[in-house]
């Protein structure tokens, strides 16, 4: 009972957690944005490629904690592909950083579960 | 007396999310700290009974505060987790650096405190209450 009740207190937290660090989330996706924008228009250098790289592990490590499995997951694939000798499939990278936007703009899967739970 | 870990990752959500599970579902005391550096002194300090560390970091990354965590005498015997991202996780490699065992970011914080557990040999506090609830008849 107490090992239950204190698991919803972690989701509780959680939420209050993702709410305070969602603006930080999109500013990295932000990062990669600009990283692709600059790739666009042949102005991309390596300052840009290590935020890009910097954002894309950070979102790959953080948003599985917060039930954004599969943001996790993209975040990863654009990691792997910044960090190949050069940036070959922009076409790829500019779609899995559209599914991103599109992930981080929804709400996370465990508390979409834990609201329908509640009714 | 609740065990203590020190949790060593540079990302400020991931010291969060990591001290909230390992506080409240394991029922564990939680130290933290933002860099190898600092994660060296306050390992030396506090004598934690594990270790949890970032492999990826500016500066002292995990696999040098490994090093020297094991070099030191007064740290050399606490057992280290490393936090690693998928794309880096090669268990075997690390595990011969003196890794007591791997954990895969994203982790799931509900089952965080199980898997340190379960890496380190401990009982988990849901074994605990089970052992509670059968208790004394």
């Amino acid at each position: 009972m107490t090992r239950h009740r204190n698991e919803n207190k972690l989701r509780a937290a959680l939420e209050e957690i993702w709410r305070n660090t969602r603006p930080e989330a999109i500013s990295r996706l932000a990062a990669l944005e600009s990283f692709l924008e600059k790739l666009r228009s042949g102005r991309a250098d390596d300052e840009c490629l290590d935020a890009a790289r910097t954002a894309a592990h950070r979102l790959a490590g953080v948003l599985g904690m917060f039930g954004l499995e599969e943001g996790s997951s993209c975040a990863a694939k654009i990691e792997g592909l910044l960090w190949q000798e050069s940036v070959s499939d922009a076409v790829l990278l500019e779609d899995l950083v559209h599914q991103l936007r599109h992930l981080l703009e929804g709400k996370p899967a465990s508390m979409k579960t834990q609201e329908k739970r509640d009714l | 007396m609740p065990r203590t870990l020190l949790v060593i990752d540079d990302d400020r959500d991931i010291r969060l999310v990591a001290k909230t599970s390992l506080e409240l579902v394991g029922g564990f005391r939680v130290i933290v700290a933002d860099s190898g550096h600092r994660g060296l002194a306050f390992a030396n300090q506090a004598r934690p009974d594990a270790i949890l560390l970032d492999l990826m970091m500016p500066d002292l990354d995990g696999r040098a505060t490994l090093d020297k965590l094991k070099q030191m005498p007064e740290t050399a015997s606490i057992p280290v987790i490393l936090l690693t991202a998928k794309v880096q996780a090669n268990r075997l490699e690390l595990m011969g650096q003196g890794a007591a065992g791997v954990l895969v970011k994203p982790f799931d914080p509900i089952q965080l405190p199980n898997q340190v557990c379960e890496i380190l040999g401990w009982r988990t506090s849901e074994n605990d209450e089970e052992q509670s609830d059968k208790a004394p008849e």
